[in-house]
Order: C-alpha cells, then sequence, then structure tokens
C-alpha cells in the first residue's frame, strides 16, 4: 500500500483569541506515528487537521499533495478517523448498518456495501457483533467496531485519538495488536507510552509547538522530563 | 425494537410491498366485525409470526406490556358498551399488533429508512428533507439509550453527593453532557463523509 506524504507548513491553529498550535511545519511519511503531550498541549486540534476536521488559522496542510482546506470530502476518503469516545462516534442503532453508514456516504450500491461490511467484521473477528444493537456494546467491543467503520472504507491513513483510553487491560492489549498489523498508516495520539515502542517516529507537543520529534524511547524520555518539571 | 438477524421469507420480502400489506390488513381488520372470523386471523398472524423465526425473546416484555394495555381497553370497553363489541376491538387490535411485529422485525432498520426516505420524498417539495429527517429518526433511536445511560449516571453522582431530590443538579450536567455527545457526533459524521450540504439538495 503506497502511503500519502502529509505536509504541514507554518500551521497555526487559533480558536476566537486561543492560539493552540503554533507555526508548525512537518513531514509524516512514516507507517506508524505517535502523538504524546499533556492535556490541552494540541494533540487533538493536531490529529484533526490531517482529515480536516480543523482547518488551520494560517499555513496549509496537504495530504498526498491535496490541500485539507479545499479538498476536506477527498481527504477524508483516504484518512480515517477513530475517536476517543466509540459510543460517539457510532452513529446508526444496528452495528453492521452503522459499518455501512460511510460507505453509502461515498456512493457504494447496497450489494457493494453488505461485501465490504462481511469483509471488515471477518477481518477484525468480530462478524458475531453483525446484528447487536450498537447500545448494547461493551467499550471494548464499541471500539472494534468503531475501527471497523473506518477501516470498511479503506483508507489509506488511520488517525487514532486516545483510542485506549476507555478501554481496560484486556481490550487494550487486543487493540495495540490490531493497529500493529494494519496495513494503513497509524497516527496514535496517546497518553499510552508503552503502545508507541514499536512505532517509526513520536512527536512530543508541548503547548502548541513540536517540542521534540524522533525515536520513540528518545521522545518519551523528553515527555517524561518534562512532565517532572 | 430493532429486527436481529432474520433469514426468513419475510424478510426476504421488500420492505414497501410487506409494509404496504400491513396497511391494506390494519385497514381490513376494521371491516369485519365478527369475533370469530377476528379469532381465525388472529390464529393466522401468529402462525406468520412464529413461521417468520422471529426472536421470540426480544418479543417477550413488549407482548406482556402489550396484553396488559389491552386487558385494560377491554375491561373499559366492555363496561361502557358489550363485552362482544369489546372481545371484537381487542381482537382487531391484537391481531393488527401481531402482523406489525411480523414485518418490523424481519425488515432491517436501514431497509425501514430507506423506505421512509421513498415514501417522504414529496416533502421535498415542501422544502423538507427526507435524507436528512431519516438520519434525525436513527440518531434518536442511537441515542435515546445513551442519553438514558448518561441520565443514570448524572442521577447516581447527584444521589451520591446527596442531591437526588434536586432535579436542576440532575438537569444542567445532562444539558451540558447531551450538548457535548451531539458536538461529538456531528464531529464523527464529518470525519465519516456525511456531506450535509449534499444532502439538502
Amino acid at each position: 500500500m503506497e502511503l500519502p506524504e502529509i505536509q504541514l507548513e507554518q500551521v497555526t491553529v487559533s480558536f476566537e483569541d486561543r492560539t493552540v498550535l503554533t507555526d508548525i511545519t512537518l513531514t509524516l511519511n512514516e507507517r506508524r506515528i505517535g502523538v504524546i503531550g499533556a492535556n490541552g498541549a494540541g494533540k487533538s486540534t493536531l490529529s484533526r487537521l490531517l482529515n480536516a476536521l480543523v482547518i488551520p488559522t494560517s499555513g496549509t496542510v496537504r495530504v498526498g499533495g491535496l490541500d485539507t482546506s479545499k479538498s476536506a470530502k477527498q481527504i477524508r476518503r483516504d484518512v480515517g478517523f477513530v475517536f476517543q469516545n466509540p459510543a460517539n462516534q457510532i452513529i446508526m442503532p444496528l452495528v453492521a448498518d452503522d459499518i455501512a453508514f460511510g460507505l453509502k456516504n461515498i456512493g457504494l450500491s447496497k450489494s457493494e456495501r453488505k461485501v465490504r461490511v462481511a469483509q471488515t467484521l471477518d477481518e477484525l473477528n468480530i462478524g458475531h457483533l453483525a446484528d447487536r444493537e450498537s447500545h448494547t456494546l461493551s467499550g471494548g467491543e464499541q471500539q472494534m467496531v468503531a475501527l471497523a467503520a473506518v477501516i470498511a472504507m479503506q483508507p489509506r491513513t488511520i488517525v487514532f485519538d486516545e483510542p485506549t483510553t476507555m478501554l481496560d487491560l484486556r481490550n487494550r492489549l487486543r487493540f495495540q495488536r490490531e493497529i500493529a498489523q494494519l496495513p494503513q498508516r497509524a497516527i496514535v495520539i496517546t497518553h499510552d507510552l508503552e503502545i508507541l515502542e514499536d512505532f517509526d517516529r513520536v512527536l512530543v507537543v508541548t503547548d502548541g509547538i513540536i517540542a521534540f520529534d524522533g525515536q520513540p524511547a528518545d521522545a518519551v524520555d523528553h515527555y517524561r522530563q518534562w512532565s517532572h518539571v | 425494537m430493532i429486527a436481529g438477524l432474520n433469514t426468513s421469507y419475510l424478510a426476504k420480502l421488500p420492505a414497501g410491498l410487506k409494509f404496504g400489506a400491513l396497511l391494506i390488513v390494519s385497514i381490513g381488520l376494521y371491516l369485519i366485525g365478527s369475533w370469530q372470523i377476528l379469532s381465525v386471523l388472529l390464529i393466522l398472524s401468529v402462525i406468520v409470526l412464529l413461521s417468520a423465526r422471529v426472536n421470540l425473546r426480544q418479543l417477550r416484555m413488549p407482548l406482556v406490556t402489550l396484553l396488559l394495555i389491552l386487558g385494560i381497553v377491554f375491561v373499559s370497553l366492555g363496561i361502557q358498551t358489550t363485552w362482544d363489541s369489546a372481545l371484537v376491538s381487542v381482537l382487531r387490535l391484537l391481531t393488527m399488533c401481531m402482523f406489525a411485529y411480523a414485518v418490523s422485525l424481519t425488515t432491517t432498520f436501514d431497509a425501514m429508512l430507506e423506505l421512509f426516505q421513498q415514501v417522504a420524498s414529496p416533502l421535498r417539495h415542501v422544502g423538507a428533507n427526507p435524507a436528512q429527517i431519516s438520519l434525525g429518526l436513527s440518531l434518536a433511536i442511537r441515542f435515546i439509550p445513551e442519553l438514558k445511560r448518561v441520565y443514570l449516571e448524572v442521577r447516581e453522582a447527584q444521589h451520591a453527593r446527596g442531591l437526588a431530590n434536586n432535579p436542576l443538579a440532575v438537569a444542567v450536567p445532562l444539558v451540558i453532557r447531551s450538548l457535548r455527545i451531539a458536538e461529538d457526533t456531528a464531529e464523527a459524521l464529518e470525519a465519516r463523509g456525511y456531506d450535509s450540504a449534499e444532502h439538502s439538495n
């Protein structure tokens, strides 16, 4: 799978009079990228820039050469997003219908949707959840369904916003394994430092800037030192 | 109540056909005044329901509630009119409900929404948008249990703080958390490719 390059050029994001990210310039090419930092540092805003949920106040974000401020729809097909709380991401009352929701939005026929949903559920070994009502799922199951809904869209990049925060140890390990096996690029915003061990690159966000950019072990050391100050 | 996996002959029929037939049967039932014929039709509706292999466990609570309501209707009608006409009315309602269960439990939610969009498509001429209305319906069904869960959490938290009898102490956090859920869901809709501008055309 050829992965699209993600470029941020002098990106600043402000909400009303508060600047959340300041002058960020980055090129993301790696397959596994982690983003860590304190609460309110700007991690979630950074993640939302990547699939056009947030548009920069100044500067540009390009995914595979497409500008997020002009081609949001195309970019969202290529960059999936798994939210911190899967309960709010699951939109339809039934699991299979929820996974089909995004596919319907991109114009797949009913039969194509059916095949794609079954394939995705099989891929993640959650075929047994297909006919369950969404509100009856456990937290771990909800997170797997949210991931399935994103994978079904066949994006080349998936952004995870603190995906393991609401999971117990067993589900966290399962989810971690699933992320490791994904052929897609995974950009994981997390407080869970263990998950980053095998990553290619980790960014540390502090007060709206990239305070460190490098290998996981070095990034985690940097973050730990900063946290002790 | 949402239809689970059902592969019976009824599930294979188009939703429009099933709901159309249900409408005709419901009107037809009101033309029948004989309790004997209605009893036969009730037995037929139960056969249809059973042959559709619906999940009977899913039906248990709604059926108990329905029978309770019909019991009250039967007694009050019997006192006000005659016991014969009360029996006819109750048999009519029960038969209609059995057919309705057979249809709704063998039709997927997605198929119902599609049918709704087709039926409501003339509303476009008066500025309404069936696609958006059907999304609104599905979101309402999806999030009612979620809001109930949030309500119970808030009530429990306020109970722990000794504020169990203060409606405002429950209502304010409930509204704030509901708005937060709405905001997150709107963001998720956007992230999952839902284009409200496109759906409003």
